[in-house]
């Protein structure tokens, strides 16, 4: 029979006695008779040396202490079976917690709390001895061998009784005896501290497995954490390698510098481009192979990259090989962030473009020869124009001089028709100067449009078309447009002619500057009630104050190569527009040029002739 | 005595009243049209010993009239006279048959020594 028989034996749940005719609770208990029959002689050491051995279990494996007490029971007793029977937390049964001897299988098994001899005995709180218990509880005639003789003792704790010791004799020959019951009574002691002791230890056993089970929760964190740290370390292993794979075999020069400029690293393409080896590259900063009018703008850039103001910039620039020889490139600079998130290097992303900036340098050569071109042409075509308008009566004056001439040296002199001749003359000359005046005319307000100029709008106009110029020339440009800027009448191209004007001078006049940023202001406000006023500021080289007076003369120029007519013509187109363009010396570096325009309410006419209205003038024609 | 007849076809109006008078006092006969259709619907062309003929001019110009007139038959010399011509204008208009070409504003000098080659003559002042 296994235990798990008694599991499935129904289980009555009450005391009340069945109605088969079930012993009495009195028949099968006989007590008394421990004390009737003879007692046997205490075996004191054999007492002893158990109990010590139950002390230095309960030190040593507390956990398994009663099942050492059974153990000792089962010995000290010279019983067969024995055990200790425990209450259920909910009361309702007892079960067989440890057992030793015939009865071992059936550890784990019990009774019912109301039907059984452990009831029985923690109801009456005194040790009893039984026989044959089954003939009144007829489910323990399945727990075999059967029991001749029960001895039960309750064991307490803080005063309640939970559980019982018990020894059993299935031999009907082994009888229990008084001496039996003061053993099992001594050894029943020694179970409430078992008891006690095995319940902290179920109580530690739920706290270290709640805190195992905390334990393991943590681990279970720990190892993915762990996991992670690993598969990042992978990540970064893996993205180091790439990047290093990057770095080595990229057709892109790729170079870092510290916060000095010095390069740290350069990879072989960069090695390639620039004709220094790593090791000669770290021996130098960024600026020492930076030619030098590149300089000044590359450090304020980095300044301020490294000051936090740009998170990358973009250079293109020249710089000098080994070799002497010069390469264009273009940087791309951003900061590497460290490994204390703040940024010790600057790593630059390094192109060639030689090949596009010659193919560009030559596209504009191109562009400057067929401009040129085709002003000569235009020139050509306006003075042969001309050219035909006048020859027309020059060829009829010079026609009619020779013919005076002949008639004058004629035998006789034909004085009338030498007179009429010369009569022609005259009206031909007039006719000349009524072909020049047509021109004038031609070069003059037939041909201007007068119309609402928003001077915003065509400040917008020239910086498009002058941006790729002004990036070439390194200059950095700042806008600040007045929003309430009212339209002025005028020819909108000839004071685009005057913006562009303005602005390339200023750039030419930081084209030396490398010690400071190129910083040029361009700025429209209202001027006076309603007219407009235009500034282009520069930090460029200036202009001797003993000078100012001669900036606005034809052919007077500073520059090398200027033609010295910007500004003259430029002053005309104001002044035509009834304003003033004018000149003022920075308090700092540079000088700042601009004009004002008064609004006008007539239609302005525009008599000056100049040469930036030639072509308009040649289609005219 | 019977002289050789020049006409000036010239849209200038300078042109037509200077040529003209120059031309009678050279020893020609003259006459001036303003456009190359005025001088083929005039009764001169058959009476015409050469041609004083601008090149550009509304309608017509001097060489579509050269063209026209050699289609034709009538086998006029021809002198140009053009006021916005360049060097390379003369040579084309010599390429293409013209006795001269002469650029405005041009001196009698040089208008003489044109007809002179036109007429065979020398230091015919």
């Amino acid at each position: 029979m296994t235990d798990s028989a008694y599991a499935e034996c129904p289980l009555p749940l009450d005391n009340s006695i069945p109605d088969d005719g079930a012993a009495s609770l009195d028949s099968i208990v006989c007590t008394d008779e421990l004390h009737k029959r003879p007692s046997r002689e205490p075996e004191h050491q054999k007492e002893n040396a158990a109990l010590a051995a139950l002390v230095v279990a309960l030190a040593d494996s507390p956990s398994t202490i009663l099942q050492t007490l059974a153990d000792k029971v089962l010995d000290v007793l010279s019983a067969d079976s024995a055990g200790l029977s425990l209450l259920t937390k909910d009361g309702k049964r007892f079960y067989w917690a440890a057992i030793a001897g015939a009865w071992g299988p059936h550890i784990g098994g019990g009774t019912p709390r109301n039907f059984g001899p452990c009831g029985d005995v923690l109801d009456r709180n005194i040790p009893m001895l039984f026989t044959h218990w089954e003939w009144r509880y007829p489910y323990l005639g399945a727990a075999l061998p059967l029991a001749e003789e029960g001895l039960l003792v309750p064991f307490h704790v803080n005063g309640r009784a939970v559980g019982t010791i018990w020894a059993i004799a299935h031999n009907v020959e082994r009888k229990f005896d008084a001496e039996d019951l003061r053993l099992l009574q001594s050894m029943g002691r020694f179970a409430s501290v078992a008891y006690q002791t095995v319940e902290s230890i179920e109580e530690l056993k739920l706290e270290v497995a709640a805190r195992e089970k905390a334990e393991a929760s943590l681990r279970e964190l720990a190892g993915s954490l762990e996991q992670q740290v690993l598969a990042r370390t992978e990540q970064l292993r893996f993205s180091e390698s790439r990047w290093k794979r990057i770095f080595d075999n990229s057709a892109i020069g790729i170079a870092a510098v510290d916060r000095n400029g010095r390069f740290e690293m350069a990879n072989s393409a960069f090695q390639r481009m620039i004709g220094f080896t790593e090791e000669e590259l770290k021996e130098k900063s960024y600026i020492d192979i930076t030619a030098p009018d590149f300089r000044a703008f590359n450090v304020s850039l980095m300044a301020e990259l490294l000051e936090g103001k740009r998170d990358q910039f973009n250079i293109e620039k020249q710089c000098r090989r080994k070799d002497g020889r010069l390469i264009w490139v273009r940087n791309n600079v951003s900061l590497l962030p460290g490994a204390d998130g703040v940024p010790h290097n600057a790593m630059s992303i390094v192109e060639d473009i030689s090949e596009r900036k010659a193919a560009e340098e030559s596209l504009q050569q191109t562009q400057a020869r067929l401009s040129h071109a085709a002003e000569i042409a235009t020139a050509a075509e306006l003075s042969a124009s001309i050219a035909h308008e006048l020859n027309q009566p020059l060829s009829g004056i010079i026609t009619n001089a020779s013919t005076c001439l002949r008639m004058l040296d004629a035998d006789p002199p034909n004085t009338d028709g030498a007179r009429e001749t010369a009569l022609r003359t005259i009206r031909d000359g007039n006719r000349a100067s009524e072909v020049i005046a047509r021109l004038r005319a031609l070069f003059s307000k037939k041909n201007v449009k007068s119309e609402c100029v928003d001077l915003n709008e065509a400040v917008r106009e020239v910086i498009a078309l002058s941006s790729s110029r002004l990036r070439k020339d390194q200059v950095a440009l700042q806008v600040s447009f007045a929003n309430d800027l009212p339209y002025i009448n005028g020819n909108r191209v000839q004071l685009q002619q005057v913006i562009l004007n303005l602005l390339q001078n200023a750039s030419d006049a930081m084209s030396a500057v490398n010690d400071r940023r190129r910083r040029l202001v361009i700025r429209t406000e209202r001027h006076e009630h309603d007219g407009v006023r235009l500034s282009v500021q520069d930090v460029g080289v200036g202009f001797d104050p003993d000078v100012a007076n001669r900036l606005f003369e034809t052919f007077f120029t500073t520059k090398n190569g200027g033609m010295g007519v910007g500004l003259s013509v430029s002053r005309s187109i104001i002044e035509d527009h009834g304003g003033r363009l004018w000149a003022a010396p920075n308090k700092g570096p540079g000088a700042t040029f601009g004009f004002c325009i008064p609004q006008q309410t007539a239609d302005i006419t525009f008599e000056s002739m100049r040469p930036l209205e030639l072509s308009s003038v040649a289609t005219a024609l | 005595m019977a002289h050789s007849l020049v006409s000036v076809i010239d849209d200038d109006v300078s042109v037509r009243e200077s040529l003209p008078d120059l031309l009678r006092m050279l020893g020609y006969d003259a006459e001036a049209f303003a456009s190359a259709d005025e001088f083929l619907a005039s009764g001169s062309v058959g009476q015409t010993d050469c041609l004083l003929l601008d090149i550009a001019m509304p309608g017509m110009s001097g060489p579509d009239l050269q063209s026209e007139l050699t289609l034709k038959g009538q086998d006029i010399p021809i002198i140009y006279i053009t006021g916005c011509g360049d060097t390379t204008t003369r040579v084309r208009m010599l390429k293409n048959g013209a006795a001269e070409c002469l650029y405005k504003p041009f001196s009698d000098g040089a208008l003489v020594k044109a007809l002179n080659s036109v007429f065979g003559k020398r230091n015919n002042s």
